[in-house]
């Protein structure tokens, strides 16, 4: 017999929960190693190279610094982060009903909460990972001056558009786990590029406008643009944007935990 | 250690457990019924997957749904299949001792040993997707007992498997049931689910029988065969002049209808089959009658949970 207390008390809750979160992401990169995820983040690592080049060819001046900048921001933080995350945290849920393993996490202590916690750093992990990369070697193609500074502001702004967007994603993929790739498509369309471009309080709540913002702040951009577009960006130091998008991301994920915590999903066999 | 007072389940328009009322303490108990009679949702309610819809659920003292004290003493098996089929034995079940709050080493330690304990030490590195089903079983049975529950919750733990799995893992499960050396900290209850009697009848298991989401009987079989012997019981009598021993039983309180069947079975309905059976015996003797074979109805589990199925429905009241 266990002497007494070998099994995790209350008082090592905290770390234990901790632990079990990263074991939940360890497991999902193993899982998001397969040959078709593989496929699909090389897809997401070269498409925005193929097109820097393909722009490139066509110009015949040479292209512009801060159009190229413009262009991979567009495509890579905006984009490939945005399908990558859809690939990855919409089905955080729905993958376990799926594979019969929910029902096992369910009934561990803190086990739904690890799975989300875990799938969202999988999920930024392998997101992060993949667009890093593309923004990268778009960079290179591009072939525009200063490049590596210019890779670290897009990582930057890569990291904080997954972290911001996996707990949006969060939210339909506990609420509708089974149609959270759709509505999480919509949640994106209406929420990041529809509330996220209008110039009113709503935008606020929105990473993309954070991620405008830091992109104009930190290419120093503010000053060229028209007035008009100046309304689309927050004015505020970066410090307040990257604090907005963890506190965005935070809130978004303790609903989401909330929720499923919640949830229940019966056993369809029965009923 | 568990308690379900006036348990009800809904899913929107179906009962999934209706009523339920039973205490089980520690000791190994079945729970009995046909596939669709809600004992899955019953173990679901148990583990702390879903909520009543009304009535209270109380396992070591306290509600299940949500609550880590609660959930870290229990440990469960389902009846579903693992498709999680890239991830090796000793990965999965090292996964889910982690999710029960152990630190990598401890993990580590104890999923070797549960995977060594339910003989799967040489496939603990093979892929899930290349181990027969038994093994998967085993699989799932090491990652429902690694982190040293309380209380066992298994369901149709068995469904499926070769008579030679079958029978090395209900010895595994009654192992475990008396074993000391589980990590656990005080008695243990398990729980088997299934809707194959000789199953539970095999770990010497107090039952609980469902149908329909209702608890329609509960107690050890020993209980039950009491209930049961309260319905009228049918009693075959083969003999070669079955009207005249007819005659002669019928002046008994104990038979309530008979009936011949071709022309050497009488069969007589009774609720108190050892009476009847001491007036056959008689009426043989002082009749010189030849009677060939007295049987009554499968008195085996499999008979009971029949006949408690037949009662539900209101069927040989």
């Amino acid at each position: 017999m266990n002497a007494p207390g070998s099994r995790p008390s209350d008082r090592s809750r905290w770390p234990g929960e901790i632990g079990a979160a990263l074991a939940v992401a360890s497991f999902q990169l193993g899982r998001m190693v397969s040959r078709q995820r593989l496929l699909l983040a090389g897809l997401g690592v070269i498409f925005p190279a193929a097109v820097m080049l393909a722009v490139r060819r066509t110009a015949a001046l040479g292209l512009d610094r801060d159009l190229a900048v413009a262009m991979i921001y567009a495509l890579v933080p905006e984009a490939v982060c945005m399908l990558g995350l859809l690939v990855t945290m919409c089905p955080a849920v729905a993958d376990e009903l799926e594979r019969g393993t929910w029902i096992h996490l369910a009934v561990r202590p803190g086990g739904r909460r690890a799975l989300l916690v875990g799938t969202y750093l999988a999920a930024v992990i392998w997101t992060s990972t993949v667009a890093i990369l593309a923004a990268a070697l778009a960079v290179f193609v591009a072939g525009v001056s200063k490049p590596v500074p210019l890779v670290g502001m897009l990582g930057a702004l890569v990291l904080l558009s997954s972290v911001g967007r996996a707990a949006l994603f969060a939210l339909p993929a506990v609420i509708l786990p089974k149609r959270a790739l759709v509505a999480s498509v919509g949640v994106a369309l209406v929420v990041e590029y529809l509330a996220g471009f209008i110039p009113a309080v709503v935008n606020q709540a929105t990473v993309s406008l954070r991620l405008r913002s830091l992109l104009v702040s930190w290419m120093s951009w503010r000053r060229q643009l028209p007035i008009e577009i100046q309304l689309l960006i927050d004015p505020q130091p970066a410090w307040v944007q990257i604090s907005a998008i963890f506190a965005l991301a935070a809130v978004l994920l303790v609903v989401a935990v909330k929720i499923l915590e919640y949830r229940q999903f019966p056993p369809s066999t029965e009923i | 250690m568990l308690s379900l007072t006036h348990v009800t389940k809904v899913f929107g328009s179906v009962i999934g457990v209706n009523d339920v009322t039973v205490d089980l303490g520690s000791g190994a108990h079945g729970l009995l019924g046909p596939n669709g009679a809600g004992k899955t949702t019953l173990l679901g309610l148990i583990t702390g997957q879903l909520r009543p819809t009304m009535g209270q659920i109380r396992v070591f003292g306290e509600r299940p749904f949500g609550n880590p004290r609660v959930l870290q003493r229990i440990g469960f098996c389902p009846a579903a299949d693992i498709l999680e089929r890239r991830a090796t034995p000793r990965e999965w079940v090292r996964y889910l001792v982690r999710l029960s709050g152990f630190g990598p080493r401890a993990a580590a330690e104890r999923a070797d040993r549960e995977l060594d304990r339910v003989g799967l030490g040489e496939a603990m590195d093979r892929p899930l997707s290349t181990l027969s089903k038994g093994m998967r079983q085993r699989a799932k049975l090491a990652g429902a007992m690694a982190h040293g529950p309380d209380l066992l919750v298994l369901d149709e733990p068995f469904d499926g498997l070769d008579p030679v799995a079958r029978h090395d893992l209900v010895g595994l499960v009654q192992r475990w049931a008396v074993d000391s050396d589980t990590g656990t900290s005080g008695p243990r209850t398990l729980i088997v689910a299934s809707h194959l009697l000789h199953e539970v009848e095999a770990l010497h298991a107090g039952l609980a029988v469902i149908l329909g989401g209702r608890l329609v009987a509960s107690g050890t079989a020993e209980e039950i065969r009491d209930m049961v012997d309260a319905m009228p019981t049918e009693i075959r009598i083969r003999c070669d002049a079955p009207r005249r021993l007819a005659e002669a039983v019928c002046d008994t309180t104990s038979a309530e209808s008979m009936r011949f069947e071709g022309d050497d079975l009488l069969v007589v309905a009774t609720r108190q089959p050892r009476a009847l059976a001491e007036r056959i015996g008689r009426a043989a003797v002082e009749d010189r009658l030849a009677v060939r074979e007295v049987s009554a109805a499968d008195q085996s589990l499999e008979g009971i949970f029949g006949r408690l199925v037949r009662l539900h429905r209101g069927v040989g009241s």
